[in-house]
């Protein structure tokens, strides 16, 4: 491959990230074709050296990725965070897509039913005064509010959950970077270490 | 598959092997690069990933120098944490070495 041809695949890889990140990561590997052109490599061989344009760039966009959610825990990095991973492509990865969206389904029903709780507590407290419900006025208020604070505290803790369970996924993913292609692992393309 | 352990030895020392040759001395990816593909036959396109990580943990900080030819290169150094987790990963190693030497050694 010429070093034209890896930078243009490498370029088409990195698309979609930060424009300075992209503009950092390409002035790398230009750089590291121009030291090798000072010390007599010919481009060919150090394009080959170099490894996989598109499978760099994957790395490079799950670090991109992982490295957002680490910065900010907000739904949307945990979203690029988990795409990421996915993005690395990897066979057992992929294999965990099923489980991955069942407990997605399940954390996102518990936060429903959470805000449920939460709206029948607020329903409760404002309703319960003017319909007559046993133990009276205070009773209702009272029992409103404590619905309430017991939907936050279930709130809080999905929510602890979720952030745990995005950085176990984290976690996975870098365990499953292929860092070491193409040299040490010329043929065995599938094979996942 | 006979490299199998070969690989995912090499791959639990990276980043220990590149804090290595940090703590020795400042170097730029390149440098670095080409002492891991020689040294531990690292496929050398694979630094930069590794390198932004080791950035994004705060174990390394780049800066620039002029280089003797063409333009100022990007040099990387160990930040205070980074001398601290190659202190301690140096330790995991070398016990774990010792340890693994010990079973593997005494076997035929």
């Amino acid at each position: 491959m010429t070093r034209q041809a890896f930078m243009a695949r490498l370029r088409e890889g990195l698309r979609g990230l930060p424009a300075q990140t992209q503009a950092e990561i390409l002035a790398d590997y230009e750089t590291h074709f121009a030291e090798a052109g000072n010390a007599g490599r010919p481009e060919a061989e150090v394009a080959d050296a170099l490894g996989d344009p598109d499978r760099l760039a994957r790395e490079l966009r799950a670090e991109a990725g992982l490295k957002r959610w680490e910065e900010a825990r907000t739904p949307s990095s945990a979203g690029a965070a988990v795409f990421a991973v996915l993005g690395l492509g990897a066979l057992d990865l992929i294999f965990l897509l099923p489980i991955l969206m069942g407990v997605a389904g399940v954390i996102i029903g518990i936060g429903v039913a959470v805000v449920a709780v939460f709206l029948a507590g607020v329903a409760v407290f404002a309703a319960g005064p003017f319909v007559g419900v046993p133990g009276g006025a205070g009773a209702a208020l009272l029992g409103g509010l404590g619905v309430m604070a017991a939907a936050a505290s279930a709130g809080a803790v999905l929510t602890i959950v979720t952030i745990g369970l995005v950085n176990l996924l984290v976690w996975y993913g870098r365990l499953h970077y292929r860092l070491l292609k193409p040299a040490l692992e010329p043929q065995a393309q599938g094979s996942v270490a | 598959m006979p490299e199998g352990i070969e690989i995912q030895l090499k791959k639990g020392v990276l980043d220990l092997c590149v804090l290595a040759l940090l703590s020795d001395h400042d170097s730029y990816a390149y440098e670095i690069a080409q002492r891991l593909a020689d040294l531990i036959g690292m496929g050398e396109g694979t630094i930069y990933p590794l390198m932004r990580r080791l950035q994004t943990e705060g174990l390394v900080e780049t800066y620039l120098q002029e280089s003797p030819a063409g333009p100022s290169r990007k040099y990387y150094r160990l930040t205070q944490a980074g001398r601290a987790s190659f202190a301690s990963q140096k330790a995991a190693w070398a016990s774990f070495a010792r340890a693994v030497e010990t079973i593997v050694g005494g076997a035929a």
